[in-house]
């Protein structure tokens, strides 16, 4: 076995109540390094193709990576991934909390929640015990998530939870799993929970997987910590996320009124230098961070505060075209309150606004709902975002299930402004103006996808021309996905990357550190291109094409109209060829897909298919199931 | 003369939204800059020079810290940070 992991997951049928430890071979471990490569392993070889992401053959991939519960800051972080109701791809969002040291803590390298229970019921994972427990008192009682996380904590002493909100219950297609403040936000988590009538699932553990080298980890993580509080994050820490909002509008990367634009007049009032100095009430960090990104603010006085970040400010600010940080920042609250992924609300709720302003709802009940919608409506936010959590009225049911389905129900011309790509909405990068960043928008395996992808960090760097970009960006989209796969694998946080002097390599020597295997950073890269073909191979089984490597029609045909980046559009032909260069640097085929040799390459060096073996539950020390 | 817009933690450094000077290059410019706002030096930029953290967007198009490169009056230069992570 590799240290740092366990060499098995836990299974568990919610329908049956069953459960079992299941190895994995230290190869495939060491070949895909755990976190969201185990998790995309997992999902490959734990489900049927073309699976209803909502159905009980569908399963929720909770996975761990090898520098958790490690004292590397950072480290306390999980994968949670599944395929997305919203894309019908994969999906992986990662969160930090007590959630993922507890998870961990409990002997498994990942749980993996199956089936479909019979009543809302609650899965409890200890060492050495599994419970299905029901609770149905607790579903569509409308209770914000942290107020559910309370009531478990309460009646589940010691556990740490991942909760479904309302939005999850209702299957709502972009909701997001809270855990402990934070969220497995995008590409509807919730949802799929949800549907398995899964209201929260509790961890309790406090095992730590053996390190091969201790006192080496130990070093490491003191200069990594060292290092993290230095000059490469303090953006984060000084100002938070919420620094972009100034800057992308100066250069006119800000989207604004669904994409419309890229400069916001009300970028001012909301910029996070302004909200610093008005309405910061405090900080946090995550679970094990020492970097400590978190800002809080007061929503209004005597209103409370929010913890805010750029996605939220220009996904609920210029996107709907809304100024008032008190109405950005409640609806940035009601979110975490409801189980919202932000950024897809934001940008559903911003192409309905365009819809209504052009009046392409259909007469009848929902023309009726949107009457009145206009960009800049605070008010009919705030009431969208709970109509939506709920899925109530025709107009709330048709937003609850993202732009994407929205558009192909009001027909021509809504899916040429629909903000999405495979169905995600698009992050608060413009892709006009940030164009490295448009092709990682495009051959993004999660879709529209700031978190996978950070391209954008070529256009910011100096090195390209943001706003012509042209096959080269592919070498910087590649590298960039190379080193978000390690990150999400290791799990790092991807606010590290500009501490890390030499990435591959001092990711590999944490890796050796801790499991005990010799690696260097070419082990580390060909990791990370077996972790983004293993997502690529999973959406080919469920029906990609080339044809949904793409960006909405409007990024073509309508120009930037203002700020410096005024006239810049992007051609079909251009984005084409950078496509066409990224599959070449990526070894795939023309078509984009993973070719023969390739998957051979992928199957000798993980077990991509079951059947899996079942752990004797007694075979190492207290880990089994009973 | 050279308009050097500040954002995020140079702004709150300095205190300021901009600072205008006489420059004929970057590098003069962030001498200038440094003059200013003392308190900017040395995190944000030292000796004429930006920290590796940190760029200018010349008119706000072309991004660079080279101290080399020719300003011209009626400038303006966008000083933000590098990490654009969000």
């Amino acid at each position: 076995m590799i240290c740092a992991h366990w060499g098995r997951y836990l299974r568990v049928d919610v329908g049956t109540g069953a459960s079992a430890a299941v190895g994995l071979d230290p190869a495939s471990l060491r070949a895909v390094l755990g976190g969201a490569g185990l998790g995309a392993l997992l999902l490959l070889r734990e489900t049927p193709p073309g699976f209803d992401p909502l159905g009980p053959e569908a399963v929720v991939v909770f996975a761990f990576g090898p520098l958790g519960g490690t004292p590397l800051t950072t480290s306390a972080k999980l994968a949670v991934v599944a395929k997305s109701p919203l894309t019908g791809r994969i999906n992986d969002a990662l969160t930090s909390s007590d959630f993922a040291l507890s998870g961990k803590g409990t002997g498994f390298d990942a749980l993996v929640v199956a089936g479909r229970a019979p009543v809302p019921s609650v899965v409890l994972v200890e060492e050495g015990r599994v419970t299905v427990a029901p609770c149905p008192e607790l579903w569509g009682q409308g209770l914000a998530l942290s107020a559910i996380e309370a009531q478990l904590g309460a009646r589940y002493p010691g556990f740490d939870f991942a909760v479904v909100g309302t939005a999850g219950e209702r299957a709502v297609r972009y909701a997001g799993l809270g855990n402990g403040g934070r969220h497995a936000g995008r590409g509807g988590l919730g949802a799929v929970l949800g549907s398995k009538r899964v209201k929260a699932v509790g961890v309790r553990g406090k095992r730590r997987a053996a390190l091969a080298d201790p006192a080496r980890t130990l070093a490491l993580a003191r200069d990594l910590a060292r290092r993290s509080i230095g000059p490469a994050t303090e953006k984060y820490r000084e100002l938070g996320t919420v620094a972009n909002l100034a800057t992308f509008n100066r250069l006119a990367a800000l989207p604004t009124r669904n994409f419309q634009a890229s400069t916001f007049e009300g970028a001012a009032a909301l910029s996070g230098e302004q909200l610093k100095l008005t309405r910061e009430r405090g900080r946090g960090s995550c679970a094990g961070c020492t970097i400590g990104c978190e800002h809080f603010y007061e929503v209004a006085p005597g209103q409370g505060t929010v913890k805010a970040e750029y996605e939220n400010l220009f996904a609920f600010g210029p996107l709907c075209g809304i100024g008032d940080p008190a109405v950005v920042l409640a609806a940035s609250r009601a979110c975490d309150e409801l189980g919202l992924d932000t950024i897809s609300a934001g940008g559903t709720i911003a192409f309905a606004m365009e819809c209504a302003e052009r009046g392409l709802f259909p007469a009848g009940p929902l023309a009726e709902a949107a009457r009145g919608l206009r960009f800049g409506d605070g008010e009919r936010l705030l009431t969208l975002l709970d109509d939506i959590a709920h899925r109530r009225g025709p107009l709330g049911d048709l937003l609850a299930e993202g732009s994407r389905r929205a558009a192909a129900r009001l027909g021509p011309p809504a899916p040429d402004f629909a903000p999405h790509v495979k169905g995600l909405e698009i992050p608060g990068y413009e892709p006009r103006a940030l164009q490295t960043m448009a092709l990682g928008f495009a051959v993004g395996s999660r879709g529209a996808d700031h978190n996978r992808s950070g391209a954008y960090e070529a256009d910011f760097s100096g090195k390209v021309d943001r706003l012509h970009a042209g096959p080269e960006a592919a070498r910087h989209a590649v590298e960039s996905e190379d080193r978000a796969a390690v990150m999400d694998a290791l799990i790092l946080c991807k606010f590290l990357r500009g501490a890390l002097v030499d990435f591959f390599g001092e990711c590999a020597a944490m890796l050796e550190a801790t499991t005990g295997v010799p690696g260097d950073a070419a082990e580390l890269r060909a990791a990370a291109r077996r972790i983004v073909l293993l997502k690529r191979l999973f959406n080919e089984r469920e029906g990609w094409t080339l044809a949904e490597d793409t960006l909405p029609a409007r990024f073509f045909d309508e120009a930037l109209p203002d700020g410096v980046a005024r006239g810049t559009r992007l051609s079909r032909e251009q984005l084409a060829a950078m496509i066409q260069a990224y599959h070449a640097e990526r070894g795939l085929g023309p078509d984009g897909t993973v070719p023969a040799e390739a998957r051979a390459a992928l199957a000798a060096a993980v077990q991509l298919v079951g059947p899996v073996a079942i752990c004797d539950a007694r075979s190492d020390d207290d880990g089994g199931i009973r | 003369m050279v308009t050097i817009e500040l954002f995020g933690v140079p702004r709150l450094r300095a205190g300021r939204d901009e600072v205008v000077v006489e420059a004929a290059s970057l590098g003069e410019a962030l001498l200038a800059l440094a003059a200013a706002c003392p308190a900017l030096a040395p995190s944000v930029v030292s000796g004429g020079r930006l920290s590796p953290y940190y760029l200018v967007a010349k008119n706000g198009l072309q991004l660079t810290a080279d101290p080399g490169t020719p300003l011209v009056a009626g400038d303006t230069l966008v000083l933000l940070c590098a990490e654009a992570g969000g």
